[in-house]
């Protein structure tokens, strides 16, 4: 079986985050690293690898500027096989249409069976893409499995909903997201780091997939952002004292203020 | 970044990202809780084992990684700059590890080094005696040979870890060398054995690792816990020098990172005259000082692992002595600095400062004290008599 994985590089979230002044997200300025939600995607398909017969192989690729290797790089680590890096000044400033098409055209020069991806990214948060890529693929899309099972041709995924469990199936080919509850990403072992430097790492460009370079970027983006605002700091918070016995009455207003009760 | 002969590969700092968010998982919390509650941190132990981090210097046909001692103390460091600092990375995989992967015979390394790789056999390692710590030519554990092995006679104190351990390196001498100049001879003793027992030492230090009294009478050994051969234990002794010292270097740059961090954080936040208090200076140089002290400490470690692992042993001796040196004194400078930003907070439990400071000041004793790095250092670096 042939597996893609789409890894998004992102903006490390624990460090501050800046934006260019088109008000898209710095992604050359800043220290990235592979978005955390694919770790999941990653670490989904290395489990079906691992219970797959031995021909399977995992093929993980980026979109993105020339760092985006890190993240392609970090999923070798953990065991896939190999890794495309798709980088175009181009595509600087795309959105999540632009994105799948880049994404799509890429697949499309992949061997592919199963294609996974992570819930959303961590940066923009749309969490439309595999969507996206599965119409583009033309493909069924089975999309947010908190667990996932691989049976001959048949993907089973557990949804989790709010009101119910939903149990999806669909077959190959098709298109898969993973939730952050499909289960921890592992780190990468010793081995897996040194043996990553010798795995093979494809860099294409726009032209390499036949792509036009004005159906996408920031000009041809359908949603600009306007304007973006820091978080306020966080406040205080409030404290309840409780000396005439009256602490509990309030705890529970505020929560039941919050509609946590 | 660029890669220079003055930083780190790639896959080093790969090494480091993967360690540092394993431990960050267990954290500074987890440590304490394990030591305070008289726990251990076989979890984490045993997960840095699955994944290949705690055997990196093994070779790999014996369950290791491969790598270099530069790989294994950057997984040393890691961890302790998460505040998870695991003395047994120093003695098991660095010290044991290595003289039994250069001097062991084949069946030997086939025996114990695949255990210390994943962590399952931990092995402790005793050299130091109540009357041999810093002069250890005064070693009177002696091994006495008999008709199908050895008997095994002595004390040794301060020994880490061994009742974590599987087996105990023990540093000895032979009978027909009882006195003079030390002719060692290492024997690999189970903790199990009979004869064999230890008591722990009670330390200020907060860590689950603790020290022991071990107490060795009439342990009988087979012929094969001889590591290598009985002429070659002086070599031996030398061999887990270069190792150990990167080690406890590494262990000091983490927990002095670990240190630093909490003291930047704090400064950041508080505020006593309406401004941080990272805004007076009299704060914020010491804490500069102890980055600067600790960025040359980790560099000149860097150089020390680098130089072992291209096989200078000779020109990893004066930089591993510099380096043990350097990063203990920037452990203490940097506890010491985090316990004073934190005021009064910081000789509580909470805050886990103070906590730090008798655990970086171990570093200026263990292994090799700073009078003895000093006396190295002036003795073949300088040129200078011997002093003793
Ligand atoms: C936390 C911890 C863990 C340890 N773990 C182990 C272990 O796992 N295995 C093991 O074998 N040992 C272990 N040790 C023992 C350690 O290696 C010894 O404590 C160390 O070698 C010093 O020996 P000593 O304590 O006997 O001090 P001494 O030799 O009594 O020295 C006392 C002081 O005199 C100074 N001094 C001595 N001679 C000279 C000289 N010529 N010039 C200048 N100054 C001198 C020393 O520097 C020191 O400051 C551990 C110790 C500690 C604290």
């Amino acid at each position: 079986m042939n597996i893609v994985v789409c890894v998004k590089y992102v903006p490390d979230a624990t460090a501050d985050r800046k934006f260019e002044d088109d008000n898209t997200v710095d992604r050359v300025g800043v220290d990235g690293l592979l978005s955390e939600l694919d770790e999941y995607a990653v670490e989904q398909a290395l489990q079906i690898k691992d219970k797959q017969a031995d021909d399977t192989e995992v093929t993980v690729l980026s979109v993105g500027p020339e760092n985006a290797t890190d993240a392609v790089r970090k999923a070798l680590q953990m065991g896939a096989d190999k890794g495309v890096h798709v980088v175009d000044d181009a595509i600087a400033g795309s959105d999540a249409l632009a994105t799948s098409l880049v994404l799509a055209e890429a697949i499309k020069k992949i061997p592919h069976d199963l294609v996974v991806c992570g819930m959303a990214s961590t940066d923009g948060g749309m969490g439309v893409v595999p969507a996206m890529l599965s119409e583009r693929l033309g493909v069924p899309g089975v999309t947010l499995g908190s667990e996932i099972s691989v049976e001959g041709e048949t993907v089973k995924i557990r949804r989790d909903g709010d009101a119910s469990t939903d149990t999806i199936e669909g077959s190959l080919p098709l298109v898969l997201s993973v939730t952050d509850q499909s289960g921890e990403a592992r780190y990468p072992s010793f081995k897996g780091i040194m043996a990553a430097k010798k795995k093979p790492v494809e860099t294409w460009s726009l032209s390499d997939l036949g792509v036009d370079a004005g159906s996408v970027g920031a000009g041809a983006a359908w949603s600009v952002v306007e304007s973006t605002d820091a978080r306020p700091p966080r406040t205080a918070g409030e404290i309840v004292t409780d000396e005439d016995g009256s602490g509990a009455k309030a705890l529970v207003d505020f929560l039941a203020s919050k509609k946590f009760i | 970044m660029t890669e220079t002969a003055f930083t780190e590969s790639e896959e080093r700092l790969a090494l480091r990202a993967a360690v540092r968010k394993l431990a960050g998982g267990y954290g500074r919390d987890y440590f304490v809780q394990q030591a305070r509650s008289g726990g251990k941190t076989t979890d984490l132990w045993l997960e840095i084992g699955k994944h290949g981090y705690l055997g990196i210097n093994i070779p790999e046909e014996y369950g290791g990684g491969g790598g270099g001692i530069g790989d294994v103390a950057a997984v040393c460091e890691e961890l302790a700059a998460q505040g998870c600092p695991l003395l047994m990375m120093v003695v098991s995989p660095a010290i044991c590890g290595t003289v039994i992967s250069r001097f062991g015979t084949d069946e030997q390394k086939r025996r114990w080094l695949p255990g210390i790789a994943d962590g399952t056999q931990t092995m402790a390692f005793a050299i130091t005696e109540p009357d041999a710590g810093t002069n250890s030519h005064n070693i009177t554990t002696t091994a006495r040979r008999d008709a199908d092995g050895w008997v095994l006679n002595g004390r040794k104190i301060y020994i880490s870890g061994v009742d974590e351990a599987a087996h105990v390196l023990v540093v000895a001498r032979t009978e027909d060398a009882r006195t003079g100049k030390l002719k060692p001879c290492l024997f690999v003793v189970p903790t199990d054995a009979d004869g064999f027992e230890y008591s722990p030492i009670p330390m200020e230090i907060v860590s689950p690792e603790q020290q022991f009294s071990v107490f060795i009478d009439d342990v009988r050994l087979p012929a094969d816990a001889l590591v290598g051969d009985e002429d070659a234990g002086l070599v031996q002794l030398f061999a887990g020098l270069n190792p150990e010292r990167i080690m406890a270097a590494s262990f000091s740059t983490g927990l002095a990172r670990f240190a630093l961090d909490k003291a930047v954080a704090y400064v950041k936040e508080r505020e006593v005259f309406g401004a941080p208090i990272g805004s007076h200076q009299g704060l914020a140089h010491p804490l500069a000082e102890s980055k600067i002290e600790i960025e040359l400490a980790r560099l000149m470690t860097q150089k020390a692992a680098a130089l072992y692992d291209a096989g200078d042993d000779m020109g990893a001796g004066e930089a591993a002595n510099m380096a043990k040196y350097a990063a203990a004194e920037a452990a203490c400078d940097a506890a010491d600095r985090a316990v004073q930003a934190h005021g009064g907070n910081g000789i509580t439990q909470e805050y886990g400062v103070a906590g730090l400071l008798v655990a970086a000041r171990a570093g200026r004793i263990a292994p090799v004290s700073r009078e003895m790095i000093l006396n190295f250092v002036g003795m073949h670096s300088l040129g200078l008599p011997k002093s003793y």
